[in-house]
C-alpha cells in the first residue's frame, strides 16, 4: 500500500513541478545554473570512468578472444558497441545518479529542514517548480549530451589500450569500430538517457521534499534518492530495450 | 486586521490547537506566548497557511483566507513577509541576493530602483556594507536583521516572526525588539510575533495572546500581565526567580 501512495504523491509532486514558472528570466536564468551544476560539472567524472571503461572492455575482449576463427575486428566492434548500447546510457546514469542524485537530494533537503522551502512557499513562490523544474530541464538536455561524451571517450580509451598494447593489432580495431554500425543504437541510447536524467532530477527532489527531522533525515534521503533512482534506471533499462530493440 | 475563528488543528490523533479565536490589530506587535510544546509555532504557521486547519477561518483584511484556493493565496501571501525562526536565508545567494529575491520575483521594477529598494531595506535595519557576504559569514543577530530586511522589501501588509530572539544575546534581542516595534509602527503592518522571550513581552506586547495545551488561554497587554491571577499564565511568566521579583 505505501508503494502506492508514494507513487500518488510523487504525481502530485510533478503536477506541481510542472506548473508554468512564475519569473520567466529568473527560470532560464536557474537552467542555465543548473546545467553549469549538474552537467557541465559532470564532464570530468563522466571522462574517467569512460576512458578507463572503454581500455578495459577492448583488453578484456582482446585476452578472452582464444579461438583463431575468431577475427580480430570484433573487440573494436564489441567495445563500440558495449559503450554505445549499455555503457554510456545505463552505467553512466548509475554513476550521475550517485553523483547528482545525492547532490539534489541533499541541497533541497538541506533547505527543506532550515525552512527556505516554507519561506519560498510564504513569499507566494510555488518552490516545487522554482527548485525542481530548472534541474529536470538541465538534466534532460544535458545528460544526453554525456552521452555522446562518453561514447566517444570510451572508444579513444579502447584505441588507447590497443595502442599501448598491442593486444590486438590496431588496424583491426579501427576496422571493428567502423564494422557494421547501426545509427539507432545512438538514437536508442540518447532516449534511454533522456528518460534516467529524469528520474534522477526527480527521484530525489521527491525523496527529499518531503523529509523531516534534521541532518540525519537530509543523510537517508540521499542514501533513499541514490538507491531507488538506481533501481528504477535498471528496471526502465528493461522496459526501454524491449520496446526499441526488439 | 487578521482574524482567527474557532481554529482547530490535528497531527494525526494528537489535536495541536483547539478552538482558537485570535484577533491582530494593525500598526500593533501581537505576540502569542507559551511554553515549547504548547501549539504556537503550530498556530502561526496555520495562520500564515503553511499548515492547513482543520476546522475554523482565517481572515485576512476581511477576506477569508482559509478556504482560498492556492493561486488565491500566493497573492495574499505577497502581501505577508515572514522571518523564521532560523532566519531561512538562501544559503547560497549572498545577503544582497536574499534581500532582491523578492522583488525580483514580484516587483517588476527596474535594476535601478530594485537596488534603492534593497539599499533602503538593508539601511532600515541598520546593515551596510554586507552586500557581498554570504549568510554564514555574518553574526546571527545580522541574519535575524537580514531575514526582517527581506521580509519588508515587498511593503508587506502582514509581518510573522516566529521566535525571532532565539539564539541572541539579550543586548541583541533587545535591538531585534526594536527594530520589529519601529518597522511596525513606520508600515502600518498587522505584526504577529511568536515568543517565550519575557523582555520581548515586557517590551513589546501591545496585544498578547498566552496560549496553554493548544487553547488560548489568556489574552491582555504587558501592563496586564503582571496583574493578572490566571494560574497557568503566572507559571509560565513568572517562572524565573527574577521575574517573580518584579512581581513582588
Amino acid at each position: 500500500m505505501e508503494f502506492f501512495y508514494h507513487i500518488g504523491k510523487y504525481l502530485v509532486f510533478l503536477r506541481k513541478v510542472f506548473k508554468r514558472p512564475q519569473k520567466r528570466n529568473i527560470f532560464i536564468q536557474n537552467i542555465f545554473f543548473e546545467i553549469e551544476k549538474l552537467g557541465i560539472n559532470s564532464v570530468v567524472i563522466v571522462f574517467i570512468i569512460s576512458i578507463f571503461m572503454g581500455a578495459v572492455i577492448t583488453l578484456q575482449t582482446a585476452y578472452n578472444i582464444e579461438v583463431s576463427f575468431v577475427p580480430l575486428y570484433l573487440v573494436g566492434l564489441g567495445t563500440r558497441d558495449s559503450m554505445f548500447l549499455e555503457f554510456s546510457s545505463t552505467i553512466v546514469a548509475l554513476i550521475l545518479a550517485g553523483k547528482v542524485g545525492a547532490n539534489i537530494a541533499s541541497e533541497i533537503g538541506t533547505m527543506k529542514i532550515r525552512e527556505q522551502i516554507e519561506a519560498l512557499d510564504m513569499m507566494g513562490v510555488n518552490s516545487e517548480s522554482y527548485l525542481v523544474l530548472p534541474k529536470i530541464i538541465a538534466s534532460v538536455f544535458t545528460f544526453p549530451l554525456l552521452t555522446l561524451f562518453s561514447m566517444f571517450v570510451g572508444i579513444f580509451g579502447g584505441y588507447l589500450a590497443v595502442y599501448f598494447t598491442n593486444a590486438i593489432p590496431l588496424d583491426d580495431f579501427v576496422y571493428g569500430i567502423h564494422y557494421y554500425f547501426i545509427p539507432f543504437y545512438i538514437t536508442y541510447s540518447l532516449i534511454k538517457m533522456a528518460i534516467f536524467a529524469f528520474i534522477i532530477a526527480t527521484v530525489p527532489a521527491y525523496q527529499a521534499y518531503f523529509i523531516r527531522g534534521g541532518a540525519l533525515e537530509v543523510g537517508k534521503a540521499n542514501t533513499k534518492a541514490v538507491v531507488y533512482s538506481s533501481i528504477l534506471i535498471l528496471f526502465f533499462n528493461v522496459i526501454i530495450t524491449q520496446i526499441l530493440l526488439s | 486586521m487578521i482574524e482567527v475563528r474557532n481554529i482547530s488543528k490535528s497531527f494525526g490523533e494528537e489535536q495541536i490547537l483547539k478552538n482558537i479565536s485570535l484577533t491582530f490589530e494593525r500598526g500593533k506587535t501581537n505576540l502569542i506566548i507559551g511554553q515549547s510544546g504548547s501549539g504556537k509555532t503550530v498556530l502561526l504557521k496555520s495562520i500564515v497557511g503553511i499548515h492547513e486547519i482543520d476546522e475554523g477561518e482565517i481572515i485576512f483584511g476581511g477576506q477569508v483566507y482559509s478556504s482560498m484556493d492556492r493561486k488565491e493565496k500566493q497573492k495574499i501571501r505577497q502581501e505577508i513577509g515572514m522571518v523564521f525562526q532560523g532566519g531561512a536565508l538562501f544559503d547560497s545567494y549572498t545577503v544582497y541576493e536574499n534581500v532582491i529575491f523578492p522583488l525580483r520575483m514580484f516587483s517588476g521594477m527596474s535594476k535601478k530602483e530594485m537596488n534603492k529598494r534593497v539599499d533602503f531595506c538593508l539601511d532600515r535595519v541598520n546593515l551596510q556594507n554586507v552586500n557581498d557576504f554570504y549568510p554564514s559569514e555574518i553574526s546571527g543577530g545580522m541574519q535575524k536583521r537580514v531575514a526582517i530586511a527581506r521580509a519588508i522589501v515587498l511593503n508587506p501588509k502582514y509581518l510573522f516572526f516566529d521566535e525571532p530572539n532565539s539564539g541572541l544575546d539579550p543586548k541583541t534581542a533587545i535591538v531585534i525588539d526594536n527594530l520589529i516595534k519601529e518597522i511596525t509602527v513606520d508600515f502600518n503592518t498587522v505584526t504577529v510575533i511568536n515568543t517565550h522571550d519575557m523582555n520581548s513581552v515586557a517590551e513589546t506586547g501591545d496585544n498578547i495572546a498566552f496560549i496553554y495545551n493548544g487553547q488560548a488561554w489568556w489574552t491582555g497587554n504587558n501592563k496586564d500581565i503582571l496583574e493578572s491571577e490566571n494560574k497557568e499564565l503566572n507559571e509560565f511568566v513568572f517562572a524565573t526567580k527574577l521575574m517573580r521579583s518584579i512581581k513582588k
